[in-house]
């Protein structure tokens, strides 16, 4: 056995050492295994690297494991992305990292040697990824490393780089798998959502397009939420219900909460939450046609709840439209037929648009003519009471507005007297008269029957008369002397017995023929005329005197009396025809 | 004639002789590597003996088989489990002569008694307490390779590389001929004899020991 001086070229370190020789055959020296096999714990430590994901934890199997490679350690690491790494050993110091780092910046994606304060040699290793430098592994030492293990150092810093390389390019990709998942869950939830969406609609719009009306709506809200459901008008009059545990009887806010109530959904233009209920508004635009109500007490209504309630609002506000619509159609008919026939048209063309109503115009009718008003003053709204007053009742579907008055045909023998105490009801409160003119037999007559009601009405405000409904018929003497057809005779007769009272009264507007009129009427009694006059008696009893002196009447006289009544009626009766 | 022998993960073989390092990450990974390699032992009829630290040595035996299972096998003296406290630690300290004398203890009368092959495993992060004696790790991991001819044996060590870092890794390749890793077996031509790796660890930098405790998870 000898031994000679052997030089072994691995992977690019050049080793020279006295190896023993033994029969011309080489064996291999121990500081050679001693590289290899570091090299083979390399190729360990650079799977274990390989398989992690985490950056952090690479950098620190790395770093520790510099001193196992020879006598140095890790002065520091530093990526190009974040900089000084946190869990690595860093250089001392914000100086030392600022000098360090502008010599890694000349250094470019190379590696070479730093100039480090208390290191007798440093060096930064480059760490390359896949796309170019990522940073440096700077590894300080007592006195410069051997060749090999520079090299084991070159090694492990370009595996570390790979490594590193590989689970930044993994966690983007994780991210981008998350990202993807997480559209696609998006994308999922919003596909089930329009699908549940059409369903809804679907389902809703079969209930619109069948007839099934606002039962069915309410019945189809139900059915897909589960929830009892309510159609209320806009006064919070229940119209249709669907599910259990009806209430009996349906409650009713006051008219002012009501009103807040429908303020606020509108403000807000989405269902609203109010008293254990979900109430979402039935509108075309600004015109509240129902509310479509979710009763919810628990609060555990949903978003799909909150769709199929919105959505079964919208097909009610289509369906309460329709039949407004109608309404509205079937009403302005029925305003033409009225007004024709209040008008004196034809009879022929009164009888055609009747039929279009299927309405009996044949049979004996009687004109209303209803003034009043509610709490405030809303002709729209006084007009829909009346009209829904007089199909309550009975007492008519014909109708229209003129003037301030709303005129209804009332087929002969409706309950009007119960008429004005329904428009009441339905307006809250306010005021309400009613003339009844005759009946009318025939479509031409109507005309004289609207006459008639007129001045029924007026014949009670000039008497001051007390009663809500006032029908032309009970009105006596007033009835006659209006079918006088010359008023100029009963013009004349009024003059003979009243002209120099009613000359008085103009001149110094002064009261004495309303004094004597009232007088007569209460049959001569000072006390209940001056009651009804609001004076005192002694006030009547002076007008009395200055009647009898203008007049030159003696009241005491029972035929003088009869005259000057019949006069007073007379007189009472030409204001009313004439205005 | 060569005696190979299962692993016990499918596709994995061992050799009579073979001092393989086994590196996993967590409890998890762990077992899926010890209960296949205990129990494919303990049906072939091998002595296996189980040295634990991160985890209760019931639990292992609960892992291992049904209870009359296990019952037979420790009443057979076939099975032999124990806590790092009772072998690498069980003098409070640890020492390569006593705990190679561990290993003797068991395998020698084995063999030589009614088994005709014995696998050992040993769950080696008891390294990482602050125990007297501890820094002897990689030269203990050598000194088992003189151990492992003298008789019919395997014995598998167990490092956890969620607790063991950088600095150990390559020190105990160097003294593993083979090296289990990401469920393969990896054959170490390179690996140093003990006197090798004794010789020339003397003239290098030992591990610093204290330096794993430092950073490690555990």
């Amino acid at each position: 056995m000898s031994s000679a001086a052997r030089s072994v070229d691995i992977a690019g370190s050049r080793l020279t050492t006295d190896v023993p020789v033994a029969d011309g055959a080489a064996k291999v020296d121990p500081l050679l295994r001693d590289q290899l096999s570091n090299l083979r714990g390399l190729l360990v430590l650079s799977m274990v690297m390989t398989e992690s994901t985490d950056e952090r934890q690479i950098l620190d199997l790395a770093t520790r494991a510099v001193p196992s490679l020879g006598r140095c350690h890790v002065a520091g690491v530093r990526l190009v992305n974040s900089g000084w790494h946190a869990t690595s050993p860093p250089c001392a110091g914000p100086d030392l990292r600022v000098a360090v780092g502008a010599q890694l910046h000349q250094l470019g994606g190379g590696g070479g040697m730093l100039a480090i304060q208390n290191e007798q040699w440093a060096w930064a290793f480059p760490l390359r990824g896949l796309e170019g430098p990522i940073g440096h592994l700077v590894v300080g030492a007592p006195e410069e490393p051997s060749g090999s293990e520079q090299f084991l150092l070159r090694v492990l810093a370009q595996q570390t780089g790979v490594a590193l390389a590989n689970a930044w390019l993994h966690t983007k990709e994780r991210a981008t798998a998350q990202q993807l998942a997480a559209a696609n869950t998006a994308l999922a939830q919003t596909i089930r959502a329009l699908e549940r969406s059409t369903a809804i609609h679907d389902q809703l719009t079969r209930v619109a397009v069948s007839g099934e009306g606002q039962e069915g709506i309410a019945r189809a809200v139900h059915k897909l939420t589960g929830f009892p459901v309510a159609v209320e008008d806009r006064y919070g009059n229940l119209r249709a219900w669907a599910g259990p545990n009806r209430p009996e009887p349906y409650p009713k806010d006051p008219q002012a909460r009501r009103e807040q109530m429908l303020r606020r959904a509108l403000r807000e233009d989405r269902p609203i939450r109010e008293a254990g209920r979900l109430l979402a508004i039935a509108r075309p635009r600004e015109d509240v046609l129902g509310v479509l109500v979710l009763v919810d007490p628990g609060g555990t209504a949903g978003e799909q709840e909150l769709v199929a309630l919105e959505h079964g609002a919208t097909v009610l506000a289509m369906e309460l439209a329709r039949l407004r619509s109608l309404a509205d159609t079937e009403l302005r008919v029925r305003r033409e037929l009225v007004d024709h026939l209040l008008g004196g048209g034809d009879e022929e063309g009164a009888l055609a648009l009747a039929q279009m109503l299927d309405y009996d115009l044949e049979r004996p009718h009687q004109v209303l003519v209803v003034e009043g008003r509610g709490r405030r003053r809303d002709e729209d709204a006084f007009f829909h009471a009346v009209r829904r007053a007089a199909r309550d009742v009975g007492a008519g579907v014909l109708l229209m507005a003129r003037g301030r008055a709303i005129v209804v045909l009332s087929p002969t023998g409706a309950p009007f007297d119960r008429l004005c105490g329904a428009v009441l009801a339905e307006l809250g409160g306010g005021t309400c008269r009613i003339g009844v003119g005759g009946v009318c037999e025939r479509p031409s007559e109507f005309p004289r029957s609207y006459r008639e009601a007129q001045f029924a009405l007026k014949m009670q405000a000039i008497a001051k008369g007390v009663a809500q409904v006032v029908q032309f018929d009970a009105l006596g003497v007033y009835r006659l002397l209006s079918e006088v057809p010359d008023t100029a005779g009963v013009e004349r007769f009024v003059r003979s017995w009243l002209g120099a009272l009613l000359d008085y009264d103009a001149r110094r507007n002064s009261e004495l023929v309303d004094t004597l009129t009232e007088y007569l009427k209460c049959g001569g009694s000072y006390d209940t005329a001056a009651q009804s006059l609001s004076v005192h008696r002694n006030t009547l009893k002076y007008r009395l005197q200055r009647i009898r002196e203008i007049s030159g009447h003696d009241l005491s006289c029972p035929e003088t009396r009869f005259n000057l009544q019949l006069a007073t009626r007379a007189w009472q009766t030409l204001m009313g025809l004439r205005s | 004639m060569t005696h190979t022998l299962e692993l016990g993960i499918p596709g994995l073989r061992l050799t009579a002789g073979d001092h393989v390092c086994a590196f996993y990450r967590g409890p998890g990974e762990r077992d899926e590597i010890l209960i296949p390699y205990l129990r494919a032992g303990l049906v072939t009829g091998d002595k296996c003996i189980c040295v634990v630290d991160a985890v209760e040595p019931r639990q292992v035996l609960s892992a291992l088989g049904s209870e009359a299972e296990v019952n037979g096998w420790i009443s057979d003296t076939q099975l032999e489990l124990r806590a790092s406290t009772e072998a690498y630690l069980r003098s409070g300290r640890f020492c390569t002569e006593e705990m190679l004398a561990f290993w003797e203890d068991f395998v020698g009368p084995a063999v030589t008694g009614k088994f005709t092959f014995a696998r050992s495993v040993g769950e080696m992060t008891w390294a990482l307490r602050q125990a007297p004696g501890v820094d002897e790790l990689i030269g203990y991991e050598s000194e088992l390779n003189r151990f492992l001819p003298r008789y019919p044996q395997v014995i598998l060590c167990l490092y956890d590389l969620e607790r063991f870092g950088g600095e150990i890794i390559i020190d105990i390749v160097k003294t593993h001929p083979r090296i289990l890793l990401g469920g393969m077996v990896v054959d170490n031509p390179n690996y140093l004899e003990p006197d090798e790796f004794l010789a020339i660890r003397s003239r290098s930098a030992p591990v610093d020991i204290q330096h794993v405790y430092d950073h490690s998870a555990g």
